[in-house]
């Protein structure tokens, strides 16, 4: 597919927080929108149209929020779609509105994507509004603890992934979770949610928003600051449930990966991508996704955990930002992943920046590990090139 | 032929399952609704110094950021268009036969939706001037006015 290339030129986030009980739904929204706007040197009459996305409307229990948006989008008699699938929607929000631009439909878009969690309860609105329901660490517990069986993991890889991100998020002043004084102590101490979960290897519940300003190689070239160049997506999905399904590593997974790598032009993703930001709402997944993802071989992934190559200083790091185990507004989690990774290329991650990070990966996934958005971006066009 | 078999009497326990939501309303909306709870009001001054009433928070034209130059209008208006609503549910904000309509407040550049309560269709026209019939205890909710009246009726 021959396409023109797409530069990231704005990213904007909110200080994400248990509640912003100071702004309204679309004020939360507009202050993230405002930021990336402010960042590409841009005014919202500069906006030719607005991709937005977010998890299901029964967490705030506003439906069709896209509607009721416009105005705090500048919307008005504008194009306005609304993307979802769970919670790997922000960063398939980010990937449709950067297929806007690579296929010369617009030249410069909006995309937004938000939760303000405070508003509703995310696990009653996963239950479809009916009380009972497990939670998606529910969900996910029984394949965590199959991956710690079949890999041979040690059980101090999650609290390890939990000390990390946290001491990662402290670094970086949007984060929720600030804790100090973390330690796997503390994390192996804390009230166990859904075995083998600890409370504090979980995500916090987070009211937030990311946006981005994308645009084309003529809008990058007049942009203030340097621009992350989107060098490839992927998505893929599959049923949450079916015989002979891998949920631990899933198909769908497997084959976003590759089809990425492949348009990236990547032949060794550990050694070509320099940092990673990658959808880890429970500890666990930090490894689950090395090794579901094809970074890591078989039963190798929490080896990579274990030894610091996921740390900010290691040879793969994982998260720097503090990932989703730091901040959680479910809609604007996934693209969050995609910004930090955007932000890492561009050198503007400030004090979690990862050093001479060239090529990066923004992941996400939702709903029972079924919904898969990644992409790959780069400082220059031919950054994985220039990484061997 | 088996024995016979008493059927206890059926049990029945009831449990109401329901799930507040809440709102953060920021700084327009907080005050449109504040400002009916003490029986007044609010719009906002629009960048084309138009007065918005719902009061919202962008121009909604441009998207541009408003000033919090907000504007007491009202309370009585002129109904602009409306729909007879003829068997009420119990959602509905009266329990007989009334009119949706959309009121332009004296003072305001716009209209709000809201309830107009008369005694049949054919005592609701467009053009028609109305006044709020307040709640006596008011808490900040658009339902505060409990419907709009014709003014000569008040």
């Amino acid at each position: 597919m021959s396409h023109q290339p797409c530069a990231i030129i704005g990213i904007g986030q909110t200080k994400h927080k248990k509640r912003r009980d100071d702004v309204s739904l679309p004020g939360l929204v507009r202050e993230a929108a405002q930021r990336a706007l402010d960042d590409a040197g841009m005014n919202w009459s500069d906006i030719d149209a607005v991709v937005l996305g977010k998890a299901p409307d029964p967490f705030e229990g506003v439906m069709m929020p896209e509607l009721s948006m416009a105005d705090a989008l500048g919307a008005a008699g504008k194009p306005l779609m609304r993307v979802h699938t769970a919670g790997s929607v922000g960063g398939t929000t980010a990937i449709v509105a950067a297929h806007l631009i690579e296929n010369g439909i617009h030249e410069r878009v909006l995309t937004v994507a938000y939760e303000k969690q405070a508003e509703g309860n995310a696990q009653w609105g996963l239950a479809g509004g009916r009380s009972g329901g497990m939670g998606a660490g529910g969900i996910f517990a029984p394949w965590m603890r199959s991956y710690i069986q079949h890999s041979g993991a040690p059980e101090d890889i999650g609290w390890k992934v939990a000390v990390k991100d946290r001491k990662n998020a402290l670094k970086n002043p949007y984060a929720h979770l600030q804790l100090k004084d973390i330690s796997i102590e503390k994390v192996k101490e804390s009230p166990m949610l859904w075995e083998p979960i600890h409370f504090l290897e979980s995500c916090p519940s987070s009211d937030g928003a990311c946006a981005m300003v994308l645009t084309n190689e003529d809008g990058a070239k007049r942009a203030p600051k340097p621009p992350a160049w989107v060098l490839a997506t992927a998505m893929r999905s599959e049923l949450g449930q079916f015989p002979g399904r891998d949920p631990v590593r899933p198909q769908a997974g497997v084959e976003c990966a590759h089809i990425l790598y492949d348009s990236a032009g990547i032949t060794d993703p550990r050694a070509q991508i320099d940092v990673a930001e990658i959808y880890v709402p429970f500890s666990w997944y930090e490894p689950m996704w090395l090794e579901g993802h094809d970074i890591a071989g078989p039963g190798e992934g929490w080896q990579m955990t274990e030894s610091g190559a996921t740390e900010i200083t290691g040879d793969f790091p994982v998260n720097p930002s503090g990932g989703v185990l730091s901040s959680n507004p479910i809609g604007a989690s996934g693209m969050l992943r995609f910004a930090e990774a955007a932000l890492q290329v561009r050198g503007a991650a400030g004090e979690h920046q990862v050093d001479d990070a060239t090529v990066a990966l923004g992941h996400a996934y939702g709903g029972a590990a079924q919904y898969f958005s990644m992409w790959i971006v780069g400082a220059s066009l031919d950054a994985v090139a220039q990484n061997k | 032929m088996c024995s016979t078999f008493v059927v206890p009497s059926v049990r029945h326990s009831s449990h109401v399952i329901e799930f507040p939501y809440t709102r953060s309303l920021g700084p327009v909306y907080g005050e449109f609704l504040t400002g009916l709870r003490d029986q007044r009001i609010i719009g906002i001054r629009n960048r084309d110094g138009s007065v918005l009433c719902p009061p919202t928070e962008w121009d909604p034209k441009t998207g541009e950021a408003l000033a919090l130059d907000f504007v007491e209008v009202g309370p009585e208006g002129t109904v602009t268009t409306w729909a007879w609503v003829t068997k009420p549910t119990r959602k509905h904000p009266l329990d007989h036969p009334f009119a949706f309509a959309l009121i332009q407040l004296d003072g305001a550049d716009t209209a709000i939706l809201h309830a107009v309560d008369v005694a049949s269709m054919d005592k609701i026209t467009t053009g028609m001037r109305v006044t709020p019939r307040w709640r006596k205890e008011r808490i900040g909710l658009i339902t505060d006015i409990e419907a709009f009246v014709p003014l000569e009726s008040k």
